[in-house]
């Protein structure tokens, strides 16, 4: 027989890789999912819309955020969990008393050790604590250090450096077609002109794609002064910014 | 005797020594030596229904490929997975049949009810016999053993196929109710119990059901 | 020199002063280093003759001048990148699949009609990528893109290959193309699509096919 490998109830991985695009979680407890990334699972399970009843109560603990809730289940029992997202790479990730800052549409489980913060980057949301969880990218994960400029699109997250900033390549914009780009928008932004920044130590997680995958929800941010994003006078601030503008119509 | 191998793990290479083989219309890649190719429509020589309905409901086309030399078959950048039958059955999504060698038989089998439910049509393609069969998927397929004493629940959407002696059912998994009230609908799981093989993928189809 | 492979889908290039790179534009996933990205208009070096096929294409492929001292990752949409690494050989490449290339490579674009008559124009229109075709030759390494995983295939002289259209990514060496229809291809795709010709590749060298029937 050459066929692939036939597992069982037994023989699947425990909170490892069944290949480079799934990953199978050894549940014993709890564990949270994102909505519409498990495809089979042996076991006696049960899942739950989050934020009702009896779970109401993990909002509150794991979810600091309470508007992206709705797009997150709750996994509890015992038995072995199949996670993969449209067979974009899987890799889980383990934090030791860190913290780590993803993607929130690459994001798709983790363990109720950890807790989950909206970012103060749109679109991202921070891990933080003791424990295991799944991400997804398209390609493989790759791993640099700072000093390195990267374009948005190809972000997956950070761990324990600094936010990034914006950088303008200027040489780009001021180019002959960049400018053409820059005044009219023809043939559309590229991370040629407008990378995040990361200095400092720590580690950028990377991956090979231009099209990112679909946003989740990160919930809003409470209106009110100096909150970035909050407040009527804060969006009108960013507005203000073309590449910034341009970056969150893309991502948003 | 037709060989398959595969090429690296989205191609798939048919050694043909005269003989023919039934893939899925325009996944030809390329080919090496003299070949003949046919178009079967549904019903026809004695095919009954490898045609079927594919998720849109539109009709899957088959050719016939015959002759001396190497053929190539890819489909969409998928993931290819060999399957050895020996009088067996295969049941398996039509749309992700790619190869079949020439002794296996194709057919339909009605799934009134997880077909209903998941508003991915009403029939499955069965393949019988012995002989080699390739499927594609988004993603390498997983193969599940199924036992007496570990049923298995699979999302619809990541349904491929499977074999043995199995018993399907269509069941509701999650309900969600949620702090804002929508989503509120419920998603669906196939429980395959009994004994035998269940292929699924690391992605899933559009399905009404599939939620988890 | 040449490309790194850092994943499937992901290569790193490192640069340096006097040795400039091309790349498609948008193909820049993160760098270190002092490097500057500069869109070309004439599309590389290929100068007056690529430009004209560069327009014919309806800018199909716009690239850009990667220059400076650093070290840069490469990658679009997703897709496979498969690094060719040339010595002293042609390479025909469709202008939309180039990822990139080191700049010791002499670039130039091909009429294909010139190659195979009103054929090679036929031929242009199956592909729908224009009836220009990107060549690269001399020493140096090149990163193309592809759907799905590729499929490099030997030819010989006494093995000609037949490639579906819309599956056919590159090809090296001494190779002469021509269409061809197999035996009940046109019946079942339809005669007057163009994709009734498949594209056979005879001679010397390689081809290269991804695993999928869909373009990029």
């Amino acid at each position: 027989m050459n066929g692939p490998v036939v597992f069982d109830a037994h023989t699947l991985p425990a909170n490892d890789n069944v290949h480079a695009y799934a990953f199978s979680v050894d549940l014993d407890g709890q564990w949270f999912l994102q909505k519409g990334k498990m495809i089979a699972y042996f076991g006696d399970i049960r899942f739950d819309g989050i934020g009702h009843g009896p779970l109401d109560h993990l909002v509150a603990r794991s979810f600091h955020s309470p508007l992206h809730a709705a797009d997150w289940v709750v996994a509890q029992g015992r038995g072995k969990l199949l996670l993969a997202d449209r067979a974009f790479d899987v890799n889980s990730f383990d934090l030791d008393q860190g913290n780590l800052t993803i993607r929130s549409g690459n994001l798709l489980a983790f363990e109720e050790s950890l807790s989950l913060k909206q970012s103060i980057i749109p679109g991202f949301v921070t891990l933080i604590g003791t424990g295991k969880f799944v991400a997804a990218s398209n390609g493989e994960v790759h791993f640099v250090e700072p000093p390195i400029r990267v374009d948005p699109q190809a972000l997956v997250g950070w761990a324990d450096c600094p936010s990034p900033c914006h950088h303008y390549d200027h040489g780009y914009l001021r180019g002959f077609l960049g400018g053409l780009r820059a005044m009219t928008g023809v043939g559309g932004a590229s991370g040629e002109e407008h990378q995040f920044e990361f200095t400092g130590a720590g580690t950028v997680l990377l991956q090979s794609s231009e099209t990112v995958m679909p946003e989740q929800p990160v919930g809003g941010t409470p209106a009110g002064g100096g909150t970035p994003g909050g407040g009527p006078g804060a969006s009108g601030g960013l507005g203000g910014l073309g590449g910034l503008a341009r970056w969150a119509e893309r991502s948003g | 005797m037709a060989q398959f191998r595969l090429q690296d793990g989205k191609v798939l290479a048919v050694d043909l020594t005269g003989d023919a083989v039934r893939a899925k219309n325009g996944s030809m890649i390329a080919y090496e030596g003299d070949m003949t190719f046919k178009k079967l429509t549904g019903g026809g020589d004695g095919l009954r229904g490898m045609v079927t309905r594919r998720l849109t409901g539109e009709q899957l086309e088959v050719m016939e490929v015959k002759g001396h030399g190497t053929c190539y078959f890819a489909d969409a950048a998928g993931d290819v997975s060999l399957v050895t039958l020996q009088q067996d059955t295969l049941h398996v999504e039509a749309s992700n049949l790619l190869c079949t060698a020439g002794g296996l038989r194709t057919g339909t089998t009605f799934t009134g009810l997880r077909g209903a439910s998941q508003g991915n049509g009403l029939f499955t393609t069965t393949v019988e016999g012995t002989g080699q069969a390739a499927l594609t998927s988004q993603g390498p397929a997983i193969v599940l053993r199924v036992t007496p004493q570990t049923p298995l629940r699979v999302d619809p959407g990541a349904y491929l196929a499977h074999s043995g002696r199995l018993r399907q059912e269509f069941q509701s998994g999650v309900t969600f109710r949620t702090l804002l009230g929508d989503g509120s609908g419920e998603a669906f799981q196939i429980r395959f119990e009994g004994e035998g093989l269940v292929y699924v993928q690391p992605s899933e189809r559009e399905t009404l059901g599939g939620q988890v | 020199m040449g490309f790194t492979r850092i994943s499937g889908k992901m290569i790193e290039a490192q640069v340096v002063p006097g040795q400039p790179l091309y790349s498609q534009r948008g193909a820049m996933l993160a760098y270190r280093g002092e490097v500057s990205f500069t869109p070309n208009l004439t599309g590389g070096q290929g100068g007056v003759m690529s430009a004209l096929g560069r327009r014919a294409r309806g800018e199909a492929a716009p690239l850009m001048t990667v220059e400076g001292r650093g070290s840069v990752y490469f990658g679009h949409g997703g897709h496979h990148v498969h690094v060719v690494d040339l010595a002293g050989s042609l390479l025909h490449v469709e202008a939309d699949r180039l990822l990139a290339f080191e700049g010791s490579l002499r670039q130039g674009t091909v009429f294909l009609g010139s190659q195979g008559g009103v054929m090679g124009m036929v031929r242009g229109q199956a592909t729908g990528q224009g009836l220009f075709t990107t060549t690269l030759e001399g020493h140096g390494s090149v990163a193309v893109l592809a759907h799905g995983g590729v499929l490099e295939l030997p030819v010989t002289p006494r093995r000609a290959v037949h490639v579906d259209p819309q599956a056919y990514v590159a090809h090296r060496g001494d190779l002469r193309n021509r269409l061809s229809t197999a035996l009940g291809w046109r019946d079942m795709v339809g005669r007057g699509s163009g994709e009734a010709f498949q594209l056979e590749l005879s001679g010397q060298g390689t081809v290269y096919v991804q695993a999928s029937e869909e373009k990029l």
